[in-house]
């Protein structure tokens, strides 16, 4: 099981998020800007949803099944996410 | 099984016999572990009683009770204590920051004339908040997990006849005019049996799945049929399953789960979703009946399921497409068991026309599935226009009749008497008949026995499962910007390999303060906070583009047709890839595997 280690930055997550959401919206990485809401992209509640397991399951973290609405955009999923992880190592890691 | 008059009678007499045996098995989401939920029938049997006395005192029985639990055993003893108080219960869909908001339930709580409010005490505080601030003060919240609210022993049976309200499903109608199916005892036993025979369940079956619970294939499928044999259920929220589908299929080994299903988009998120290495560790051979309605069963999503979870031990004959509505308390029809998925290539300009043709060699060709066999119901395929029977293998509107049809919507007498009791005309015009038929709004052919569901007469859009009206969507697109403000719109879905939302919406170019990148943008983020749904196509019009009848009404039909033809001219347009994709295939004029166009009245005016 993948553990949290200090070593994400925003700048790898914003790489981890945009290569899994273009999967989801069978896109390419790249045309997906991390600043523009990804509701314009199409992502559907199913793929929101989507993204959430794969990310409780990449990172071992706990998702709100509302994560991808509260923060509609690679840049901040991925500020949530890192501050996610941080909040967890600093609680001493995964279950 | 017909030896009961009521379901509660029913459920009095499993609940006694099975006692110590689960009835319920609920998975809560485990993303950091957590474990089953059991309920035994005497634990469902004493639970009911508590709540329902707590109803019972408040003079309940025989009113609306609204339900808003998370999906959880939580909501299975408070709709039995319903059926054990005597009331109507009304599941309802939990208010929740994603979308659902509490517009909807007010809708249906003012609608259904609720007495009171059932849910859990993790979401009663906002409950009762909501109830403050709408108004209505003389509607009770209560928690039903509260173990100090009730008293089993103070229960008492109710007085109940067969045809005694069981419950309401608002699953029909917008937002703003919701309409509750009224389903009594009689259609809901009807029903089950109806379902008993069609996939043959019996004491040996075990159903699971993850549908939504106040939703009629959920509630009707997985919740009361388990109930009605007195065999267990092992259940999942929708959002369990579509975070990881893998769930779902594991809980099929984990639990031998014979019986359960959902609509043809579960079955492509599994293909699409599961790994290789997740595929290994599945069984799904004790799964003989895998449903798949409640939206158009696709035969590509069936091959490709059957193929990819072969090596799981799943067998193609598994496969039950099925057809069913909440009009009909449930299921219509299904394929014959052992059977296997029929499928039929025919002719796509002929269907157009209303008629099944033979494939010809390079003509487009559209694959129908089978929804299989009508048997506990009278059938006929009627001209929607005409009202006369149409004859086999010719498309028209699905009308039905039997003991599961519902007596109607609540409180809709006019509704009521044009679609659950049309009659139908005498071709060579000697008058009606005696009327009593249920306008389905699907189109549909009987071919060999066979039905064929080809379209939707009712303009309705069926995203993921979930049924949404244009009405609805556009509204909420108007009420983004002053700039659509006297501007007409039109909703509709186009197919690709799944359904897609189209919104065109008509500006004023002169009156936009930002630009229109910005406006189509916001258009997508609200209809996504809203319903939960993608909205990828967004086209900006001028004043005029959306074609209206003379009466006004929105012919989104035609608007369907005009903008799959490419002809649609607009300001500002945002396109998914596929659409983009299917537009410029109908532009050179090859279109094949698309929806044809339901025949509707709008597209002939």
């Amino acid at each position: 099981m993948p553990v949290p280690t200090t070593g994400h930055t925003t700048e790898s997550l914003t790489t981890w998020l945009a290569e899994r959401i273009a999967l989801y919206l069978k896109r390419q990485p790249a045309d997906i800007d991390p600043d523009v809401p990804l509701a314009e992209y199409g992502l559907d509640s199913v793929a929101a949803l989507s993204l959430c397991g794969d990310i409780e399951d990449d990172f071992d973290v706990v998702m709100e099944p509302t994560v991808a609405w509260d923060y509609p955009t690679v840049h901040a999923l991925a500020g949530h996410l890192l501050a996610e992880l941080a909040a967890d190592t600093a609680q001493g890691g995964g279950a | 099984m017909t030896n009961f008059r009521t379901f509660t009678e029913l459920v009095l007499e499993r609940t006694e016999a099975r006692s110590a045996a689960d009835a319920f098995i609920f998975l809560p989401d485990d993303a950091r572990g957590s474990v089953p939920q059991h309920l035994t029938f005497a634990g469902l049997d004493q639970e009911a009683r508590r709540i329902a006395s707590w109803l019972q005192a408040r003079g309940a029985a025989n009113r609306q009770v609204l339900l808003l639990h998370p999906a959880g055993l939580d909501f299975i003893k408070a709709f039995t204590a319903c059926l054990y108080a005597g009331a109507v219960a009304v599941p309802g869909p939990l208010p929740t920051e994603q979308g659902q908001h509490f517009s909807r339930v007010s809708g249906i709580l003012r609608d259904a004339e609720a007495c009171a409010v059932l849910t859990d005490s993790a979401h009663a505080p906002e409950i009762s908040a909501w109830l403050a601030a709408e108004g209505f003060t003389d509607v009770p919240c209560l928690a039903t997990d509260d173990p100090a609210q009730g008293a089993a022993d103070a229960w008492h049976a109710p007085a109940l006849t067969p045809d005694s309200r069981a419950f309401l499903q608002y699953t029909s109608g917008s937002t703003s005019d919701p309409k509750g199916v009224v389903v009594s005892h009689r259609n809901l036993l009807a029903n089950e049996a109806a379902i008993q025979r069609s996939i043959g369940t019996s004491a040996q079956t075990v159903c699971g799945g993850w549908l939504p619970f106040y939703h009629d294939m959920g509630l009707i499928g997985h919740i009361l049929h388990p109930l009605y044999l007195g065999i267990p259920a092992v259940l999942m929220a929708p959002f369990t399953f579509l975070k990881r589908p893998v769930r779902w299929l594991k809980m099929v080994g984990d639990y031998g789960v014979t019986t359960g299903g959902g609509p043809n988009f579960a079955y492509d998120l599994c293909v699409r979703r599961v790994t290789d290495a997740q595929l290994e560790t599945l069984d799904l051979s004790t799964w003989t009946t895998a449903c798949n309605g409640a939206e158009p069963v696709r035969a590509e999503t069936v091959r490709a399921f059957t193929e990819r979870f072969a090596p799981a031990g799943f067998r193609p004959e598994a496969f039950f497409p099925c057809y069913g509505m909440a009009e009909t308390t449930l299921l219509v029809s299904g394929i014959p068991r052992t059977a296997g998925p029929r499928v039929l290539d025919v002719d796509a300009a002929a269907l157009e026309r209303g008629e099944l043709a033979d494939p010809r060699a390079d003509r487009p060709t559209r694959s129908l599935v089978s929804s299989g066999i009508v048997r506990d119901f009278e059938v006929r395929v009627v001209d929607p226009e005409t009202r006369t029977e149409r004859p086999a293998g010719h498309v028209g509107e699905i009308w039905l009749k039997g003991d599961s049809v519902a007596s109607g919507y609540w409180k809709r007498p006019q509704t009521n008497k044009e679609i659950f009791d049309a009659a139908i005309r005498d071709a060579a015009g000697a008058g009606d008949d005696d009327g009593g038929w249920l306008r389905t709004g699907d189109m549909g052919v009987l071919q060999d026995g066979q039905l064929y569901v080809t379209g939707r007469l009712k303009e309705l859009v069926i995203l993921a499962g979930r049924n949404l009206y244009p009405q609805d969507v556009e509204r909420a697109v108007q009420s983004v910007d002053p700039a659509f403000g006297s501007g007409a719109g039109a909703v509709f879905a186009v197919e690709t390999d799944r359904e897609h939302l189209v919104a065109i919406q008509e500006v004023r170019p002169g009156s936009v303060a930002t630009d229109l990148r910005t406006l189509a943008s916001g258009v997508q983020s609200f209809i996504s906070k809203e319903f939960s749904i993608p909205a990828g196509n967004i086209l900006l019009v001028r004043p005029g583009t959306v074609r209206r009848t003379t009466s006004g009404k929105i012919q989104r039909t035609l608007m369907r047709k005009l903008f799959l033809a490419g002809g649609i001219t607009a300001l500002h347009e945002v396109l998914e890839p596929a659409v983009r994709e299917l537009v410029a295939s109908a532009d050179a004029g090859a279109a094949t595997g698309d929806q044809p166009a339901a025949l509707s009245p709008e597209s002939v005016v």
